[in-house]
């Protein structure tokens, strides 16, 4: 029998105020339903983002200032200036003949009224201005510039037949109006110091207010360089202007003829930069070595070393066997060979300070004089508890004993032996060097790995030996000491000299109450590469 | 906006979402746990409803077809989440004892609401089928994969404990015929 209950009004009540409720859910809803949605739109914002960071990387790239136009109008002026720079003589000029005459009236005429409104300078006007002509612009185009633009006097032109001068005159102008590469050439001016003379008027020479240089030479081809003002836009052009002929040049005017004449009198530029100048000028861009070349080096060495170990008592809490005898006068143990082979590299970081860094393999060992016995004996090792801070023993058994002070019945010789790796960080400092010789000092640090060895452990009486290779720290550190010679010759150098390693912790873990530090002594041999 | 959503459009799809979301989300939150939980459900509904926008044909209202799918889904994580674990046996009914501390204080809707939430899991999902949403007891019983007499039970149960709630939060009042039972429900 199903109860009856009076619930009309009671239901009611809940479904009306249940469809009253609302509650508004959280952005990351509403974006989880959309990746779902759409999986290929997945995360817009960081596909926004990602574009955002790609666009601003492109816009500083773009802005830095080491762009290529730069170069194009600056490269011959500066490698030139640097040439010339003893070959003349400083003179002063300010403002270029704002007009001029000549045989080359025409093409004065045909592009003195110049491109309107010609506002936009992109890369393709600018690489085309790398390619005009030298007869173009050897005549009217530095002329019309000269007219239209106060100042300029020459472009940079490499042979290119077929050229429109009257075009090329619109597209050049178009540059050089919204002064990009005044500007750029101020900036180059300013930071390399270069220098150079335009033809200059001989009237306003005595308005100069910047120095030039003047480099001049049969042919006729001018290097004309100066350093603009940054508040007016009086132009001194960065320009050089190849196949100029001294007719064309007796031909610009009046005005140049005295100029002309300071000119001839002024040391020439040799064959070769000239030859330079009319093919290479405006795309010549000067090799840029690597960061890394020159500095960074590798190294191949190897050290063949003698291994000895420093022994000490490490107990805790209660005296036990160790106590009362130095162990290092109790037992036989006479040095090893060990060998250290790696390679690394070395960066200049300094003219006498050079950073190294490498991996290298070191295999140390040493060896112990024991007395096999006929039978085993029972004896213990020395242990420290880490959790009482005591000293305990541990009972073994063991074949081995100490011959010291005895005569072995069965002598046999243990060898104590670490197979390493380990990462050399460290300095070198050159000392002195003589010609084709270096000296340096260098220390480093090595974290160090070791994956495999021996170890024999005196007992607590040090009457016998025990075997116990799991005795031995996986982890150790360290340290190199080292001087050697470098001797350069064709494309390597050799290395030689003395090196000594010492190790810092204790071969073993520290709850054998015996702490073992080995070093060796040895001589590096190596052969250095540098990039 | 349905025909946006048919084609996935994105923009129509967000548009149906701001309109149903609220509503949506409170009858998750009656289901669910805790707000999170509520809005995962939401989040699992919403998915269906344009994943299966294209079967709905306009027979009756678009937001009840919205609100079956988000109730089916709400079931749906709750049974795959086995919270029904934590639902009450009817035998042991009388041992229920409601918290009033755990009671916030809220007013009207969201007051009713919160009561709700503090029933036992399986009173108050049967509550929210049958009195809420309009399912039979015969509907919840295939859905919980329970007995209809279970579900008639647990939805006495619930009520009652519901109503005593409600009650001592001065919410409703209690009525002279109303016939309360706090033991075990003999079969009929």
């Amino acid at each position: 029998m199903e109860n009856k209950f009076y619930t009309d009004d009671f239901e009611q009540l809940l479904k009306e105020k249940s469809d009253q409720f609302r509650m508004y859910p959280s952005k990351r809803v509403w974006h989880s339903i959309y990746n779902d949605l759409h999986p290929g739109r997945k995360c817009p914002s960081v596909a926004m983002s990602m574009l955002l960071i790609i666009v601003l990387l492109l816009v500083g790239y773009l802005n830095t200032g080491d762009d290529t136009l730069n170069r194009k109008f600056t490269a011959a002026a500066d490698e030139q200036a640097g040439d010339a720079k003893n070959n003349s003589k400083k003179v002063k000029n300010k403002n270029r003949p704002s007009s001029v005459k000549g045989e080359n009236q025409q093409l004065i005429n045909a592009g003195a009224e110049g491109p309107a409104g010609a506002d936009n300078i992109n890369s393709a006007a600018i690489a085309d201005i790398s390619f005009l002509t030298a007869a173009d612009l050897a005549t009217g185009l530095n002329n019309n510039l000269a007219a239209k633009h106060s100042g300029v006097t020459s472009v940079v032109a490499k042979e290119q037949p077929g050229s429109n001068g009257n075009a090329i005159f619109q597209k050049v102008d178009a540059y050089i109006k919204t002064n990009q590469i005044f500007t750029d050439i101020a900036t180059v001016n300013k930071k390399k110091k270069t220098r150079a003379v335009a033809p200059s008027n001989s009237n306003n020479n005595q308005d100069m207010d910047e120095e030039e240089l003047v480099a001049d030479d049969p042919t006729g081809s001018k290097k004309i360089a100066g350093e603009l003002k940054d508040a007016d836009l009086t132009v001194n052009t960065l320009v050089v202007l190849p196949g100029l002929n001294n007719a064309q040049n007796a031909a610009s005017g009046s005005e140049k003829s005295s100029t002309k004449k300071d000119l001839n009198a002024k040391k020439t530029l040799s064959a070769a930069e000239k030859s330079w100048i009319e093919n290479y000028a405006l795309l010549n861009r000067p090799s840029r070595r690597g960061k890394w070349k020159g500095r960074l080096a590798i190294e191949l060495y190897t050290t063949p070393a003698i291994n000895y170990r420093k022994l000490n008592m490490d107990t805790k809490g209660s005296p036990a066997g160790f106590t009362n005898a130095d162990v290092n006068n109790n037992v036989s143990h006479k040095p090893g060979l060990g060998i250290e082979g790696g390679i690394g590299l070395s960066y200049s970081y300094a003219k006498n300070l050079r950073l190294k860094a490498g991996i290298q393999y070191n295999s140390t060992s040493y060896g112990i004089e024991a007395d096999k016995t006929s039978h085993p004996i029972l004896t213990s090792v020395l242990l420290n508890d880490a959790s009482t801070g005591y000293s305990y023993y541990h009972t073994r058994t063991t074949i081995l004993a100490n011959p010291y002070n005895t005569t072995a019945l069965q002598p046999v010789t243990l060898h104590n032996t670490t197979h390493q790796v380990s990462v050399p960080i460290g300095i070198a400092y050159k000392l002195a060097s003589v010609n084709k010789l270096e000296w340096f000092a260098g220390a480093s640090i090595q974290p160090t790995y070791v994956f495999g060895g021996n170890a024999y452990l005196v007992s607590a009486d040090m009457k016998n030996y025990v075997s116990e290779p799991s005795i031995m720290r996986s982890w150790n550190l360290n340290t190199g000491f080292e001087t050697y010679i470098n001797y350069k010759l064709a494309g390597f150098t050799l290395q030689v000299g003395p090196q000594a390693r010492y190790q810092l912790l204790s071969t073993y873990k520290k709850r054998y109450t015996l702490v073992e530090k080995p070093y060796a002594v040895g001589v590096k041999i190596g052969i250095v590469k540098v990039f | 906006m349905l025909a946006g959503c048919l084609k996935n459009n994105a923009a129509a799809q967000e548009a149906l979402y701001s309109r149903f979301s609220p509503r949506m989300l409170g009858v998750c939150y009656r289901f669910a746990k805790n707000r999170e939980d509520a809005e995962d459900m939401l989040q699992d509904g919403f998915i269906k409803v344009f994943t299966q926008i294209h079967q709905y044909r306009n027979e009756g209202a678009l937001e009840g077809w919205i609100r079956r799918i988000v109730v089916h889904t709400c079931i749906n994580i709750l049974k795959k989440n086995k919270k029904f674990s934590d639902s009450v046996d009817i035998i042991h009914a009388n041992s229920i004892h409601v918290k009033e501390e755990v009671i916030p204080s809220i007013m009207q809707a969201k007051q009713v609401v919160e009561c709700i939430r503090t029933l036992p899991l399986g009173y108050r999902t049967v509550l929210n089928l049958y009195a809420i949403e309009g399912y039979s007891h015969k509907e919840i019983a295939n859905m919980l994969d329970i007995e209809e007499s279970t579900s008639r039970s647990q939805y006495t149960r619930a009520k009652a404990m519901l109503e005593e709630i409600l009650i001592r939060k001065k919410i409703i009042q209690k009525q002279k015929k109303r016939t309360t039972f706090y033991g075990a429900v003999s079969p009929g």
